[in-house]
């Protein structure tokens, strides 16, 4: 499903946030990126959807090879794969159902699909009966659902998450975590960086250690720190 | 259809959304259109009434009279006859003297003191108009040869010549004017633009990452920006063609100087704004590629 292959990226200034990463991920895997700040989560989140060109190195997303997919072709790739972020991403002035629909609208769905997909991608995240509020009518796990629902209304084969719960309390952590299991369980790849220790430890996946640009550790099972033997 | 109808919804809804933004653009496009047609207009009054100034007769010789003091009966004709053939010449024609009285009585109107005068005081004449202003000194001095009949030779040439050098240079003046704030009337929009992509440069990232393809980004704020260049325009065209009317019911008065533009200078202005309008949305899709070079 993702493959990365000896992906180096420097950014200006020669800081090195990728340093010779290979990584498989097979279709429907949940997998942690772990790591300090500044480790490089967030840049293979960044490279996953061509925000960034890699240095050196080829990534593949969907059996595509996405290093030389021309640039007009990149909001493609962004279709196949719905991201969550830390700061929810919402539009302020959009309701929720807006904010979940400008997803689908964007991409020329009529209308007719659009209002019935909405309201069952809604009731999946927990948020029936709220299309019409706003997001700062809502509490911060409540915009990370809308922000989730906006992911996932589109149906993609793969879900980016870059500090999902970074802003959340650990009960409404563990709220959002619920729903991404979810999601996975239905077969979608979920790729998500964070920092969290009691999630990683409590999801029992796959966990991928960066340190300083390099995979440090990969176990199909893992905890956040090293298991000491 | 959908697509189509959406993206109308998302340029209508964002212009409401960002009043004081397209209020910004509207009045940065009307006040550059307005002042680029108003030095237009200047230099086409200028050049109009130049024309004006450089038709109809340019030489009037004034003869002596005919069949006594030693002119010859048939003088005037013969003088005519010649001065017909000269190259300078584009068309010449003959006022005796009754047609003279009533050229004078016309003039002065009103004036019965002068109006008092003995008619036969009053010469026969040769008005003459030239092919070229340029020539009026050679002609002038062909018929200062003609002493016998000719009383006196009187040109406006040199006076139409000063203005005509006059009026063309203020005529360069109000073109390299109106050329100058055109320049700052794109300026001016292209800013504005970009006023408009910063502050909305949230909506323009998520757009991007939920997939929108980069004309659907792109097209919406086209839409914005023909709208708001069409307000601009259309309201600086009203404007300068009220003041344009305005100033011609107040010059009617004046008989030296013509106010009245003509429509085709007019329709003039409706294509200049459709360039304006075109260069107007050919920033906005500059701005785009910047943006979409910016965000990535």
């Amino acid at each position: 499903m993702i493959r990365l292959e000896n992906v180096t990226k420097v950014y200006e200034g020669g800081i090195i946030a990728a340093n010779n990463v290979t990584l498989d991920i097979q279709k429907g895997e949940f997998v942690f990126l772990v790591g300090e700040s500044g480790s490089g989560k967030s840049t293979i989140i960044r490279l996953l959807l061509r925000d960034e060109p890699v240095t050196r190195g080829k990534v593949w997303v969907a059996g595509k090879d996405i290093t030389t997919l021309p640039k007009w072709k990149i909001p493609f790739l962004r279709r196949s794969v719905g991201t969550v972020f830390q700061d929810y991403k919402l539009l302020p002035n959009r309701t929720v159902g807006e904010n979940v629909a400008f997803a689908l609208e964007v991409l020329g769905r009529p209308r007719s699909v659009i209002g019935p997909q909405v309201e069952q991608v809604l009731d999946l995240v927990g948020l029936s009966g709220m299309e019409s509020r706003y997001p700062r009518q809502l509490s911060g796990g409540e915009q990370q659902r809308v922000s989730v629902a906006r992911a996932f209304v589109n149906r993609p084969p793969i879900m980016l998450c870059d500090e999902p719960t970074g802003n959340l309390d650990p009960k409404t952590s563990v709220g959002i975590m619920k729903l991404l299991d979810r999601i996975n369980r239905t077969g979608t790849t979920i790729i998500m960086a964070t920092h969290d220790h009691a999630i990683v430890d409590a999801m029992q996946r796959r966990v991928v250690a960066l340190d300083n640009g390099r995979v440090v550790r990969d176990e199909p099972r893992g905890r956040y720190e090293e298991e000491e033997e | 259809m959908s697509r189509v109808f959406f993206l109308i919804r998302e340029a209508l809804v964002n212009l409401r959304r960002n009043l004081l933004v397209v209020a910004g653009a509207i009045l940065a496009v009307f006040i550059s259109l307005s002042l680029a047609f108003g030095a237009l207009i200047v230099s086409e009054v200028l050049r109009i009434n130049t024309l004006a100034w450089q038709e109809g007769v340019h030489v009037i010789s004034f003869l002596k009279d005919a069949g006594s003091n030693g002119v010859p009966a048939d003088a005037h004709e013969v003088l005519l006859t010649e001065v017909l053939t000269w190259d300078e010449v584009e068309r010449a024609f003959y006022v005796d003297k009754a047609a003279a009285w009533v050229e004078f009585q016309e003039i002065f109107q009103g004036q019965d003191e002068l109006l008092a005068i003995d008619p036969s005081v009053l010469p026969a004449s040769i008005r003459i108009e030239l092919v070229a202003i340029e020539l009026h000194s050679s002609v002038k001095f062909k018929l200062d040869q003609q002493q016998q009949v000719v009383l006196r030779v009187q040109t406006a040439a040199e006076e139409i010549e000063q203005l005509q050098s006059l009026s063309q240079a203020l005529n360069v003046l109000g073109i390299g004017m109106a050329v100058v704030l055109g320049l700052s009337a794109i300026v001016l929009i292209a800013n504005t633009i970009r006023l408009a992509i910063y502050a909305r440069r949230d909506e323009v990232e998520i757009m991007k990452l939920v997939g929108a393809s980069n004309w659907y980004i792109r097209i919406p704020f086209l839409l914005e920006g023909l709208i708001e260049g069409v307000a601009g325009a259309a309201l600086a065209v009203f404007v300068v063609w009220l003041g344009a009317t305005q100033l011609a019911r107040a010059g009617e008065g004046f008989a030296l100087f013509r106010f009245d533009v003509g429509t085709d200078f007019f329709f003039q202005w409706v294509s200049s704004s459709a360039k304006q309008l075109l260069l107007w949305e050919h920033r906005v899709t500059t701005a785009q590629m910047l943006l979409r070079r910016s965000v990535g």
